[in-house]
């Protein structure tokens, strides 16, 4: 009969070939990722493809090559007693992520042996070892064809957790977000205090712990914060972070593949839930049923909950009144966008994490600038140090200003040859209609030379089209232009002074 | 082997052979001389989880030089030119790419304002950074100028190393146009060079059509690269 290791060596065979005929990219790309299916139908060579892109792409672009290579493999495995083996061989290619998320018991050896692998999926098969990869990462071929030296950083710190009677669990907690790491301000101190409550007394009083806020606040790093405190006091905790989502997503799967009870039953036995930006509920009917339900199971077993939000619960739009309702139940917290202060010193905290001496100064003026969220901070700082690094050079505010400038928006601006020629008439009191007309006179011709080499200067347009917009010039002219201004430039202080008002109002 | 296997791919998937970083001119200490060390480095252990490019030119020619350089490496991949797969369903496209090493997304600004793919890319945005996967993002424009509606994928935009393109002065895109010239074995002097620039569209994607042009006609020709040769293959 066709054996499951047959299959799998024709499959060798045919990867190898096609390794050999296809550009290494290629071959990364849509056959590296293809894995055999270990529940191959007789007569089949069942291939999964780690999403439909790469299902169409290969059926369209390589299925008759590899059809042809199974064929003559199959015919070279042949020994004659095997109808199954041979050219009738059929070729057939599907989508892994159908079979990735399974629900099953797992069985006393996996519980003696728990896999740790960081490829798998948020549901992993544990007895059939189906996992939803392109190429994993882990995978140890890819491993080793790699030249010794950097590798590219793994994962940290998601520790799986096993539920009982069900799964096993990627936390999804980050190490890096702590009670530590977290700066304290007013903006934060109410969702902070809350935060360390419920890590101090999970199940309690502040259940569930409800804390919202606008983008990139540290409202995911404070329930982070929570998780790992917990998983620290009790390492066999079971504390499972995820997106709404992901949450979402993993249900829409459930149903589909007739899960729901595996289900239920893995999100009601963890220790502590923590789902992020819950407003993405809103509108998932399906999903909020299955929450409510799972919530209420939650908070009757006196587990915790803890749930981020841009908005207040009642000003949730699309979700249910009764969840609405539910999600006032234990304590709401607001965070609110860091003040001054407090940006100063998450950039002081997030220097000093990276090892990186900066300048209070430094800090303060990159503090005054980006106003908006810790995200954004944190982007920005990301850019000094690189900056420092790459030019060897300590920060300080030059190099700030310098590494975020067009960040900050203080060049690089675009500007249309209209917006120039505007602002160079208003700027020389000349009209318009002089500025592209064919008077020669040093009052008019003047400007519009410095209008040339501003247009030259800020747009990309060619000089012919430079030239053209000013009353149908020759490109020669745009060009003489440019040269006399920068000439003058070096001569001539108010020339020198003139261009460079007209950058500084055309460019900030 | 009775079909041929596609060299060049119809999605514009597969690589441009010409785009490395050995052949993205940019001048010593330059912002993008630091920048194409950063992307370099990204797939480093010292490298950043997720790097935002942006800039007027030469986003696909990096981002596909850091593909190249994936591959070298090894690691999981995928190149998604958005500009050619605006079309297709985001979630039947991203499914499973949170599980790669690295991911590489070309074209962003194709697919902002689109609220099924604003929120298919901030999922697996959140999936990458859960599972360790590292990403690529490139548009034209910041974050912050690209017309996104969903604010917490804006934000996680401006989250990581954000880097542009810095455009070149006139003087670097001759020296851009003699690189690529010198690496495909044709010579383009300094005047030659001026007269092109002179009379081009002053944007390095077209800049290099040109060359493109002129290099096929040399070759065709079996002329060398001078003012009247250019003058009548390019028609200024």
């Amino acid at each position: 009969m066709f054996g499951g290791l047959v299959p799998e060596s024709i499959w060798n065979k045919c990867v190898s070939s096609l390794q050999d005929e296809l550009p290494t990219q290629q071959f990364n790309t849509w056959i590296r990722p293809l894995k055999v299916d270990n529940e191959n139908a007789t007569g089949q060579l069942r291939l999964l493809a780690p999403n439909r892109f790469i299902l169409d792409w290969v059926s369209d672009k390589f299925l008759h090559r590899i059809e042809e290579l199974v064929s003559q493999f199959a015919s070279e495995l042949n020994d004659g007693t095997d109808t199954n083996i041979g050219p009738g061989l059929e070729v057939v290619i599907d989508i892994a992520a159908r079979q990735a998320v399974r629900f099953q018991r797992r069985s006393p050896a996996a519980q003696v042996s728990p896999r740790v692998d960081s490829t798998s999926t948020q549901l992993d098969a544990q007895e059939n070892g189906f996992v939803n990869r392109a190429a994993p990462r882990n995978n140890t071929n890819v491993r080793n064809t790699r030249e010794p030296g950097p590798a590219p950083v793994r994962p940290q710190g998601n520790r799986d957790v096993d539920v009982e009677g069900s799964l096993k669990h990627r936390s999804f907690l980050n190490e890096g977000f702590t009670f530590p790491s977290f700066v304290e301000g007013k903006s934060n101190q109410l969702g902070l205090a809350a935060a360390r409550q419920v890590a101090e007394n999970p199940g309690g009083a502040y259940n569930p712990l409800f804390i919202y806020g606008g983008v990139g606040l540290g409202k995911t790093h404070l329930m982070h914060a929570v998780g790992n405190a917990l998983v620290d006091r009790n390492p066999n905790a079971k504390v499972v972070y995820l997106h709404s989502e992901r949450f979402v997503a993993d249900m829409v799967k459930a149903l589909q593949l007739n899960a729901i009870n595996d289900f239920k039953r893995f999100y009601r036995s963890v220790d502590a839930l923590l789902i992020d930006d819950i407003q993405f509920f809103a509108g998932k009917e399906r999903s909020q049923e299955e929450f409510f339900h799972t919530f209420n199971a939650l908070l009757e077993g006196g587990q915790q909950i803890i749930l981020t939000c841009d908005r207040y619960p009642k000003e949730i739009n699309g979700l249910e009144e009764r969840l609405k309702s539910r999600f006032g139940w234990g304590l709401t917290v607001a965070v609110e966008p860091p003040e001054l202060e407090t940006r100063v010193a998450i950039l002081m905290k997030k220097a000093e994490q990276a090892k990186i001496d900066l300048p209070h100064e430094a800090a303060f003026f990159i503090a005054q600038r980006i106003r908006s969220n810790v995200r954004e901070l944190e982007g920005a700082l990301k850019r000094v140090i690189a900056s420092a690094h790459f030019t060897a050079r300590n920060i300080d505010v030059d190099l700030v200003r310098e590494a975020l400038k067009d960040l900050l928006a203080l060049q690089d601006k675009q500007v249309s040859i209209d917006n120039i020629q505007r602002v160079v008439a208003e700027y020389y009191k000349i009209k318009m209609s002089d500025l592209l007309s064919k008077r020669r006179s040093r009052s008019v011709a003047r400007p519009r030379q410095v209008a040339m080499s501003l247009a030259k200067e800020l747009t990309n347009h060619s000089l012919p089209e430079i030239g053209e917009t000013f009353g149908g010039r020759d490109h020669t002219t745009v060009l003489h232009a440019c040269r006399k201004i920068k000439q003058l430039r070096e001569e001539d202080a108010d020339i020198r002074e003139d261009v460079n008002n007209l950058l500084r109002s055309l460019t900030t | 082997m009775s079909t041929p296997l596609p060299q060049q791919m119809s999605l514009g998937i597969s690589l441009d052979d010409d785009a490395t970083f050995s052949n993205f001119y940019c001048a010593p200490g330059s912002q993008n001389a630091q920048l194409v060390q950063a992307l370099q480095t990204q797939l480093l252990p010292e490298g950043e989880s997720f790097v935002y490019l942006w800039g007027a030119s030469g986003v696909s020619h990096l981002l596909q030089a850091a593909c190249h350089a994936a591959d070298k490496l090894g690691v999981s991949f995928q190149y998604l030119p958005l500009d050619e797969l605006a079309t297709m369903s985001p979630d039947s496209l991203l499914e499973g790419l949170d599980e790669l090493d690295w991911l590489c997304i070309d074209g962003l600004q194709f697919v902002v304002a689109n609220p099924d793919w604003e929120m298919a890319l901030f999922a697996l945005f959140n999936g990458l950074r859960d599972k360790g996967g590292r990403l690529l993002i490139a548009a034209n424009a910041s974050p912050n100028e690209l017309p996104i509606a969903l604010a917490d994928l804006q934000s996680r935009l401006n989250w990581g190393l954000t880097l542009s393109i810095q455009a070149l002065s006139d003087e670097e895109k001759l020296a851009a146009l003699q690189l690529r010239a010198n690496g495909r074995g044709l010579e383009l002097g300094d005047e030659v060079g001026q007269y092109i620039l002179h009379r081009a569209p002053r944007d390095m994607g077209p800049l290099f059509q040109c060359l493109n042009t002129l290099d096929n006609a040399s070759l065709a020709e079996q002329r060398r690269l001078t003012i009247p040769f250019v003058k009548q293959v390019l028609g200024f």
